[in-house]
Order: structure tokens, then C-alpha cells, then sequence
């Protein structure tokens, strides 16, 4: 809302300047977005009319005018602009003018011919955005004056943003009655008078409420004869430092009185009313509305319209109808002042998405009570301004009277809430100070009515607010509070993602944040198996690529690749939730899930690299191997046919017979699709799985004071045989002295047999007892040789 | 055999002195005392004399072999020295190459600060709290004293997945869970991803807050503006001013929006702070009796505060970051700068 500070002193003596004011406001509660003064760059800029206007002896699109600026001989300036004519009056500025924006004018040359000054448009003073010709004043307008004078624009505009729970706040005078009860002092409510006929009002028109409960209140007032024309330039002027356009005298009177009290007034054309008599009422099944600017509207049976005898002639407290609008031919006005109900307004306002002015008042409460001082108001500017018949009598139909309510404030309260000790009187004061009036008073306790604007205030923690907010939030201490704990847990993720986190980081991975939003096209694209397509979907996405909740992380991090694709080596990761619908609840599951991509080369390329190697399942597998030591989680792993990796070199990990995660190459399908290096290698692990599982307890092992012994072993199986298979064979071998195997070399080609591979494996034998001996440790591997070539049949090499 | 000793002695001077390399100093050395060395024959050689010129004749073979180990130990000791001197002197590398390195990682600029903070609310006794990111517009809004017709609603551009299930606007919903879950006192903070319809140079329609709540029976007001100056000065440094002002939360009564002195201008007035010097970081307030009766806490009782902010805001502030987009474009060269 913008608030002009000129016009707010005309409610109020505010005894500080507009930037202390501005602060003041914002620590009440207001926030100031900006503070604009409108004529702080303009300088030497006066009133010029038009004497001459000739044609440019140069230029086409020139003319060169004589303009009397009031004194001295008149100037002569070229301009560019068509819309003036000899006699206007027009903003001129004079040798050594500034404008808006740092621009400065001085005399100067334009295609051979001198000019003296330059005439503005509207938006070269930056009061309108109209840069199409010049800035034509009104004729009365005296030459030579200040065009900041004749403007207004000598004026301090703050742009204000208002909580929702503060309508009444959205007004000249309820900002005023703010500031009065912030400096105590007197609010200054402008008096007025009309005169009355002697006809009465209600014998041409009445007024039906058939809805109470969401208009209360309904008020009207008849005016015969009066003469719409344009708007005074005071009138406009002010309309326009608000923002809004001036219509007509009749209309543009409804919205200043808007402005300035805050409460949404309407005004019919009484002669385009059937039967010239006003229904509050709901709309009827398959009514339509032609709202003003000519859209038609249908509406709802939940809409609360204000009808004439026959049609609805306005969308209550919202717009009013083009068929009943006030037009340069009217001459008989009904004149409307109401309360509707906020909740009704609001859901109709936002069914037809018009959040007008009008609703905005009323869907945040507007004041019963100023309901009749809004019609009077309005009336006796129509008067004056438009001229015409008041007649007698305002229809006021008030059925159900709207009660004030009465608050309790117990003076120890604050203090408990606050940790400030405020003094009785002091709150107290600040409560009379902002219209709350005492109905009841004990040493202890005060109860008071909440003014009628004040919809935001029913229980004593609202009272507490106003007493901190007039007291000053700056002025109440900080202390660091006692923080007692529960034995409830609320969480026990968070820190172990975190270490999750710094584990992937140590080891060199880069963290990714992506949006958790999917596409399901792009999910069926890749391949995923149907369970992924089963998705949460959103009914208002921002775009259709963005529709559902993702499933896996792996779309994700492959359009990362893909963004990063530049780059010879990629080693990131990302821990975020995917969203499972669970058909037993109305919320879905969200697990958390981590996946890892490694792209492109394992080492940088770097001078000390000469022999850079691209990553491979193993670098993947290894890293996997480390974390889930790392979270000491026991698991299986299996073969996949997961379609997104690579089936030959791919596993799905396990964790209590429960998939817990894959990982393997990309397969080479998606790697071409997407145009990145087949060298890419991802794993997506089930985080939820792995971190609920019991971690493996760690137990000491007793280490052994006798030496070690190792003994290298190679031998050639069928390639198909697999090391696990052979480890686990020789598990039972040796128990309690065979500490270790290694593998040391995995070896398939020309040197050995087509459809074999040679596996070289060190074993580490010791004991706790006594130092092995070679006969020992030689029928030890004899054993084990034996295991082999029996069951792998294996030849040793 | 005296003269032999002498002829010796000179031999051994002179190779001794000429001698370049350490090896070669070990071969005179075997070469003259070796257990076939030129001395020691001599020494073995002792007992065939007579037994007058024995001691005479030892004498000086001890005195000789004494004397060669000596000028041997110190050539060793000098020729050695020019070894080290020499290596020192070759053994150059170009210390400003880079090190060997496979490359460092980088945690995500949002989770390093996400976890500096619940740092610090930890420090203080807080405990995280987390709930989840599709939730129910009972838990979203009207348990927060926000029904469907409230007007606050409309600063909420809501995501919604079906009637009453929407992805959550604010981490404030894990509140209500929290208190569903226990009696005060409690105190949680609850870091999470929330969304809204929004998605322009200065919105992303996912973004990152973090949640405070602290109920107990005696916590006031001043404790809410003690606890955030607290932190804010933990995490922004100490010289970081703070400001609250009054504002309107439909969860919280009273309410504040607590501004921190300009972190790119330092109260001086800037275009990031619109010239005020102050910058909006957090909402906060004590929590309103209509949410304690929803958790069926006693509000005469109990008292608490609540605050929240955007740690993405936070971390922009913290690291100079000009766009939210920035942060979810997961472009390497941004990640690799944290
Ligand atoms: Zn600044």
C-alpha cells in the first residue's frame, strides 16, 4: 500500500520527520518495503504555456516552440513530442534542470538550432509511466510555479506491507489512529456536512437481507441528480499517488473514501436497479454476473451477490456489475456501506481470482461501526463535488447486531510472557491509547472491549503483543533460557546421514543437491522397472517435467552428469529422500536414499597421473565396501539384472532379505542415450534399510604375540568360478590359525587356456598360541589345495 | 719388516687420500686391514720373529693399523659428507608443482551450513526433530492456527498432491508432531526440505528451513530474542547486530521478524539490504495458545517460542551466493567452491 506522507498529516500532527517515522513504524509493526520521494530529483523545473510552435528547419520530427516560463523574455526549446498546441501549459525545464533518474538539462544545439530547456512527459517527471507526448497541465495552473508544487510531488511516499491480520491498518485514518496512539495525540477525523431533501429515501428504494450471517450489516443512501463528470485534479491527484486511476467524480469519491477510512463503498446506477431495491442474497443455480469491464461470470450457490429485484447486480464486497455501473449518464445513485463476512468474501474472491481492493478490506474484517460515517462521508463529497439530492435518511438494515469482545489481561502475565516487567499503568495506558476501553478493573486484572477494528485481538496474549509492541521489542532484555531435555528421541538420522556425508567427502566425492521432483516419462525412458512409475503425483506442478515426487535419486544424478558432462571425471553423490505411496496411509513412505555416480577417469589429470585409468566397477564396489564397513551394516550381495546397470557387472546389495540397494556400470544403453561416457558407474543404497539394521558389534579380537606366516598360492579355474565362492569354501580350513586371504592377481589371457583365469591368493596363517611350523602350515595348505581342486577342480600353477 | 710397516703406511696414506668414492674407501680398507688385509699378515706374521723383535715389531703394526683405521674413518666421515652434500645439493624437486592428490570433495554448501547450525542449537540442548515432506494440510496449516480460509494462506503458494495432502510450505508442521509426542519440556530444532509454487531469480519451488521450538513452563520472550542473538552471532560473528521487530504469524502471539545487520555492508546501507542496512532472516514468536490446545498442551502452564528460517537464505548470506538457483543447479564448478 502506498501511503503519501502529506496526506497522512492531514489526519494526524506526526511530530517527527518522515525517515523517523518510517522507523517508527517499522518497529510497531508496519513493514516500510520503501520510501520514495517523488520530487527529490527535479529541480528547476516550472510551469511554461506555449506560445508559438513552429517547424524545425532541420528536422522532420521536430518543431520549435516559444514557451513564457513567467519571467524574461520566452524561451525558445525544440521538442519531439505531437500532442501539445499553442496555449498549453506544460512542464518545462530550464537550463540547469535535474530530472528523475540524474538527468540533467542544459542549454544545447538540436540539428543547427539552439534550445534553451527541455518540456517533459509525464515520465520524464516519473509520475506516470506516459512517455508518449508531453505532460499537458490544467489551464488554470499559474506559469512559473514549481512543478513540484503544482504536482504535489514535494511529498515523501512510503510503500507499506501489511500482515494480513491488520486490515485496519489499510487506511489513511486507521494508520493515523497508530501513530496518534503511539505520540498520544488526538486523531484528527475530517468533519463534513450535506443537506438532506425532505424525500425519503426509503420511499424509492429498500433494502432485503436474506443472508445475515455473511452481511450483517447493509446500509444505503439515495442521491437524485447529481452530474458525473471527471474528478476534481485534488481529487485524481490523490487517487493517483495511491496507485489507482480516477474514473469519475461519483466512483472515484467511493474509492478515496476507501482510502482514506478504509472501508469499501460501492455506488449503483438507480435507474438501471429493477425495481430500484437492493437483495442480499446468494446466487441462485445457473446465475451469471457481467462484471464491470464486461467479463461474464457464473456463479455458485455459496456466492453472495447483491441483487436488485431481479439480477444480481454485483459480486458482494468484490466488483461491482457493468449493467448497474455509474456512467457519464447517470444521474440517480444508490449508495452502498456494508459488512460482509470475511470467510464468505475471501472463498468467493479467490472462485473468481478477484482480489480487489474492496475484497482485500473485507476479507481481513472492515469495521461495523464505520459503516454509517463511510455513506455520510461519501455523501457529502458527492455533493459537493457532483452536486445533486441527498434524500432523506440513511436504509440502514442492521440485523444481527456484531458484539465487540471483551478481553481479559492479567498485569503478571505479561511480565511471565515477555521476562519484562511492564508497569501496570503503563500497559494500561497503552491499551486506552489504542482504543481498548476498561469495562472492568481490579488491582490485578484489567478487562477491556476490543475496538471494532480490531479483528486480530480475542485473547490475552493478543493484548500481551500490543503492550511488547508499543513498549518496544528493542527494549525487552535477552536471556539464554534454561533448556530442560525429554527422554523422547525425535530423530535419530540426521547425524549419521551427516557422517555419511564427510565419509563420501573424505574419500572425494562432491555433494549434490538436486529438486526432489521427477518426471515419469523420463523414469519410463530410462528403463526403470514398472514398481519406480508408482509415483506421488502433484496436482499443481510447475511444469509437467516436474509433476511427481522421484522415486530414486538416479534420474537425478544421471541429469547432473549429463550438466557436467564437460568434465573428464566426475566422482559425486547425493542423500535425499524418494517418495513411495504406501497403500495403508494417506502420506507416503520417505526413505532416505543415497546415490553415487563415478564418470569418466579415476585420476585427475595431473602432472604426477601420467597413466590415467578410467574408473571401473571395483572403484565403485570398493567405495561402497568402505561405507557400509564404515556404518557397520551386515549384508549379502547378489547378482541383478536391475535394467539401469549393466548386467554383467552389477549387484543388488541385501540386509535381512530386503533389497537394500544396487550398484554397478550404467548401463551402455542409457550412457549412449544420454551422450556421456560409457565409463560411469552408479549405486543407489537404500540408506533407511542400512541404518536401521543393527550395526555389527564390534568385538576385540585378541592379537597374537607369535610371528605370521604368509604362503602365495595360484591357480587355474573355470572363469565362470567365482572368488567368492572360493573364499567360502575354505572358510572352515584351518580355523583360528588361517587369519587371512588375499587375492593378489586375477589374470585372463594368452597365458593361460581359453575359458580359464588364474587367481593368485596369499594366505596369512598364525596362531595365538605358538609359532606355526612349516609342517604345519604345509599340511595346512595341502588341505586347502585339496578344498580346490576338488571342488573347482582347480590346477595349481 | 719396520720398513715394510712404513712402505705400508705410506701406500695406504697415499690411496687413502686420493680416494673418491665410499666403496673404494672399503676396499683399501679390506685391503690393508682385512682379515687378508696387508697389516694384519704382518700381525700374523709376528709370531715367526724373534722374540726380541716381536713387541717392537707389533708396536708398530698396531700403531700402523690404528693410524690407517683413523685416516679411513675420517675419509669415511668426509667422503661421506660429500655424498649428503651432493644429494642435497642434486636431489632438487619443483616445490611449487601440485601435490599428488585424486581430488578432494566438497560437502554441499547447504548441508555445511545446515549442520553448523544444528551444531550450534545442539550446544545450546536442542535436539533434532525431522517429519515428513508430504504432509497433511491438518499438520501444514490447520493445527498451526491456519484453517482454509485464513488469509495468511495466501502467502503459502501450496503445492498439493490430493484433498488435505499437500508437500509441506514450512518445517513448522514437525512441531505440532513433536508436541503430539511428549509432554514439555521440549526443545527441537527440525532442518528440512520444504516447497512452494514458486520458481524465479529469487524463489526455487524446494528450498531448505530450519525450525526451533522450545516449550518449558517459564520460557519467555526474552529468552526467544537471547536464544537467536545467540545464535546468529555463532554463526555470523559477533559483531553481527540484530533487530526485532513486531510482525504476524497465525502460529505465534506475539510475533516477531528478527533482521540481522547487513552482512555485505555492515549496517551501511547497500543494494542486497535495500539500503536499510538490515536484512529479514527469521520469523519467530511465542507460540500461540490455539496451537498449544491442538497439542493438547495447557497453555496457563506451559509457555514456549518458536522461530523459523531459510537455510539456504543463511548460507547465501554466509558464502556471498547472489542466486537460490545456484544452489540446486548442482553445476561442478559451484559445488567444488565449498
Ligand atoms: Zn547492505
Amino acid at each position: 500500500m502506498k501511503i503519501s506522507y502529506n496526506w497522512l498529516k492531514e489526519y494526524c500532527d506526526i511530530p517527527v520527520s518522515p525517515k523517523e517515522l518510517a522507523e517508527k513504524l517499522t518497529m510497531l509493526g508496519l513493514e516500510i518495503e520503501s520510501i520514495h520521494e517523488p520530487g527529490k530529483n527535479i529541480d528547476n523545473v516550472v510551469v511554461g504555456k506555449i506560445l508559438e510552435i513552429n517547424p524545425h528547419p532541420q528536422a522532420d520530427k521536430l518543431v520549435v516552440c516559444k514557451t513564457d516560463i513567467g519571467k524574461g523574455e520566452p524561451l525558445q526549446i525544440i521538442c519531439g513530442a505531437k500532442n501539445m498546441k499553442v496555449g498549453d501549459k506544460v512542464p518545462t525545464a530550464l537550463d540547469g534542470a535535474t530530472l528523475p533518474g540524474g538527468i540533467k538539462i542544459t542549454r544545447r544545439k538540436m540539428r543547427g538550432v539552439e534550445s534553451f530547456g527541455m518540456m517533459c512527459s509525464p515520465a520524464e517527471l516519473g509520475v506516470a509511466d506516459d512517455a508518449e507526448g508531453l505532460m499537458i497541465l490544467d489551464p488554470s495552473t499559474p506559469i512559473g510555479l514549481d512543478i513540484r508544487e503544482v504536482l504535489g510531488l514535494n511529498d515523501v511516499i512510503f510503500e507499506i506491507e501489511i500482515t494480513p491480520n491488520r486490515g485496519d491498518w489499510a487506511s489513511y485514518i486507521g494508520l493515523a489512529r497508530e501513530i496518534c496512539a503511539y505520540y498520544n495525540l488526538p486523531l484528527k477525523i475530517p468533519s463534513f456536512q450535506f443537506f438532506e431533501d425532505d424525500e425519503e429515501a426509503i420511499s424509492i428504494s429498500n433494502v432485503t437481507i436474506e443472508c445475515p450471517e455473511l452481511c450483517p450489516r447493509y446500509a444505503g443512501r439515495v442521491i437524485k441528480g447529481v452530474k458525473v463528470a471527471p474528478s476534481p485534479e485534488w481529487l485524481e491527484r490523490k487517487l493517483v499517488s495511491a496507485g489507482q486511476r480516477p474514473i469519475n467524480n461519483v466512483v472515484d469519491i467511493t474509492n478515496f473514501v476507501l482510502l482514506e477510512c478504509g472501508h469499501p463503498l460501492h455506488a449503483f446506477d438507480l435507474n438501471k436497479l429493477n425495481e430500484k431495491r437492493i437483495v442480499v442474497r446468494l446466487a441462485r443455480l445457473g446465475e451469471t454476473i457481467r462484471t464491470l469491464y464486461g467479463e461474464i461470470r457464473e456463479l455458485k450457490p455459496d456466492q453472495m451477490v447483491i441483487a436488485d429485484g431481479q439480477i444480481p447486480q454485483a459480486l458482494a464486497g468484490i466488483m461491482g456489475g457493468a449493467d448497474s455501473e455509474v456512467d457519464n449518464n447517470t444521474i440517480d445513485v444508490f449508495l452502498e456501506s456494508a459488512y460482509f463476512n470475511p470467510v464468505s468474501i475471501r472463498r468467493t474472491a479467490k472462485a473468481h481470482s478477484l482480489l480487489t481492493e474492496a475484497a482485500q478490506h473485507f476479507q481481513r474484517g472492515a469495521d461495523p461501526n464505520i459503516v454509517i460515517w463511510a455513506i455520510n462521508r461519501a455523501t457529502s463529497l458527492i455533493q459537493r463535488i457532483a452536486g445533486g439530492r441527498v434524500l432523506k435518511g440513511v436504509i440502514d438494515v442492521y440485523p444481527v447486531k456484531m458484539e465487540s469482545k471483551i478481553v481479559k489481561l492479567r498485569y503478571e502475565r505479561t511480565k511471565k510472557r515477555l521476562g519484562v516487567d511492564v508497569e501496570k499503568q503503563y500497559q494500561k495506558s497503552i491499551l486506552t491509547n489504542l482504543g481498548f476501553s476498561i469495562k472492568r478493573e481490579t488491582n490485578t486484572e484489567v478487562e477491556v472491549q476490543v475496538p471494532s477494528w480490531r479483528h486480530d485481538v480475542s485473547l490475552e496474549e493478543d493484548l500481551i503483543e500490543e503492550i511488547a509492541r508499543f513498549y518496544g521489542y528493542d527494549r525487552i532484555p535477552h536471556t539464554l533460557p534454561k533448556v530442560r531435555q525429554t527422554e523422547v528421541t525425535f530423530d535419530t538420522t540426521f547425524k549419521k546421514l551427516h557422517n555419511i556425508r564427510s565419509f563420501l567427502v573424505n574419500k572425494g566425492l562432491t555433494e549434490c543437491f538436486s529438486w526432489t521432483f521427477s518426471n515419469p516419462e523420463i523414469v519410463e525412458e530410462l528403463g526403470f522397472p514398472e514398481s519406480f512409475l508408482k509415483m506421488v503425483e502433484i496436482q499443481n506442478p510447475l511444469s509437467k517435467n516436474l509433476r511427481t515426487m522421484r522415486t530414486s535419486i538416479i534420474p537425478n544424478i544421471l541429469s547432473i552428469a549429463q550438466k557436467n558432462h564437460l568434465e573428464d571425471r566426475l566422482a559425486i553423490f547425493e542423500i535425499g529422500p524418494v517418495f513411495l505411496p504406501n497403500p495403508t496411509d494417506i502420506l507416503p513412505d520417505e526413505p532416505q536414499r543415497l546415490c553415487l555416480l563415478l564418470m569418466g577417469y579415476a585420476q585427475p589429470r595431473l602432472w604426477c597421473y601420467q597413466d590415467r585409468k578410467f574408473f571401473d566397477f571395483f572403484d565403485l564396489k570398493g567405495l561402497c565396501e568402505e561405507l557400509l564397513d564404515e556404518i557397520s551394516v551386515s549384508y549379502k550381495i547378489e547378482k541383478t539384472d536391475f535394467p539401469i546397470l549393466h548386467k554383467g557387472q552389477s549387484l543388488k546389495l541385501v540386509v535381512k532379505n530386503e533389497i537394500a540397494g544396487y550398484l554397478g556400470k550404467l548401463n551402455p544403453k542409457i550412457s549412449h542415450k544420454l551422450e556421456i561416457s560409457e565409463n560411469t558407474f552408479i549405486a543407489e543404497l537404500y540408506l533407511d534399510k542400512l541404518l536401521a539394521s543393527t550395526p555389527k558389534r564390534k568385538i576385540y579380537k585378541e592379537v597374537s604375540e607369535y610371528p605370521s606366516t604368509s604362503r602365495d598360492l595360484a591357480i587355474l579355474v573355470d572363469e565362470t568360478v567365482d572368488y567368492a565362492d572360493i573364499i567360502t569354501s575354505l572358510k572352515p580350513i584351518g580355523e583360528r590359525v588361517l587369519r587371512k586371504i588375499d587375492v593378489f592377481d586375477v589374470y585372463k589371457g594368452s597365458q593361460v587356456p581359453k575359458g580359464k583365469k588364474s587367481i593368485a591368493l596369499s594366505f596369512n596363517f598364525c596362531s595365538n598360541e605358538k609359532t606355526l611350523t612349516d609342517e604345519e602350515i604345509n599340511s595346512l595348505m595341502e588341505t586347502i589345495i585339496n578344498t580346490l581342486t576338488k571342488k573347482f577342480n582347480a590346477q595349481i600353477r | 719388516m719396520i720398513a715394510e710397516l712404513e712402505n705400508i703406511k705410506h701406500t695406504a696414506i697415499a690411496k687413502i687420500s686420493t680416494v673418491e668414492l665410499l666403496e673404494d674407501l672399503e676396499q683399501i680398507r679390506v685391503e690393508f686391514l682385512g682379515k687378508k688385509g696387508k697389516v694384519t699378515e704382518i700381525l700374523k706374521k709376528l709370531g715367526s720373529l724373534p722374540p726380541e723383535e716381536r713387541p717392537i715389531v707389533g708396536n708398530k703394526a698396531n700403531e700402523i693399523r690404528d693410524f690407517i683405521t683413523e685416516a679411513v674413518e675420517t675419509k669415511k666421515k668426509e667422503l661421506l659428507e660429500k655424498e649428503f652434500q651432493r644429494k642435497l645439493e642434486t636431489e632438487k624437486v619443483d616445490i611449487s608443482l601440485p601435490g599428488r592428490s585424486l581430488g578432494k570433495g566438497h560437502m554441499h554448501v547447504i548441508n555445511r551450513v545446515m549442520n553448523e547450525i544444528v551444531d550450534i542449537f545442539i550446544q545450546m540442548g536442542f535436539q533434532v526433530a525431522s517429519g515428513p515432506e508430504v504432509e497433511t494440510e491438518y499438520y501444514n496449516f490447520e493445527s498451526l492456527n491456519t484453517p482454509s480460509d485464513h488469509p495468511a494462506r495466501d502467502t503459502h503458494d501450496t503445492f498439493y498432491i490430493k484433498p488435505g495432502i499437500v508437500l509441506r510450505t514450512h518445517t513448522s508442521p514437525v512441531q505440532m508432531r513433536v508436541m503430539e509426542k511428549t509432554e514439555p519440556p521440549v526443545a527441537v530444532v527440525v532442518p528440512g526440505r520444504v516447497y512452494r509454487v514458486d520458481n524465479d531469480a529469487s524463489h526455487s519451488p524446494m528450498f531448505n528451513q530450519m525450525e526451533g521450538l522450545l516449550v518449558d513452563e517459564d520460557v519467555t520472550f526474552a529468552d526467544l530474542k537471547g536464544t537467536l542473538m545467540y545464535f546468529v552471532k555463532k554463526f555470523f560473528g559477533e559483531e553481527t547486530k540484530v533487530r526485532f521487530r513486531p510482525h504476524y504469524f497465525p502460529f505465534t502471539e506475539p510475533s516477531a521478524e528478527m533482521d540481522i545487520s547487513c552482512t555485505v555492508c555492515m549496517g551501511k546501507g547497500c543494494r542486497i539490504c535495500k539500503n536499510t542496512g538490515w536484512l529479514e532472516i527469521l520469523g519467530c514468536g511465542m507460540v500461540h495458545p490455539v496451537v498449544f490446545s491442538y497439542a493438547g498442551y495447557d497453555n496457563e502452564k506451559y509457555q514456549g517460542y518458536a522461530f523459523g528460517f531459510g537455510i539456504d537464505r543463511m548460507a547465501m548470506l554466509k558464502y556471498a551466493i547472489p542466486s537460490i538457483n545456484l544452489l540446486f543447479d548442482n553445476n561442478i564448478r559451484f559445488l567444488e567452491q565449498f
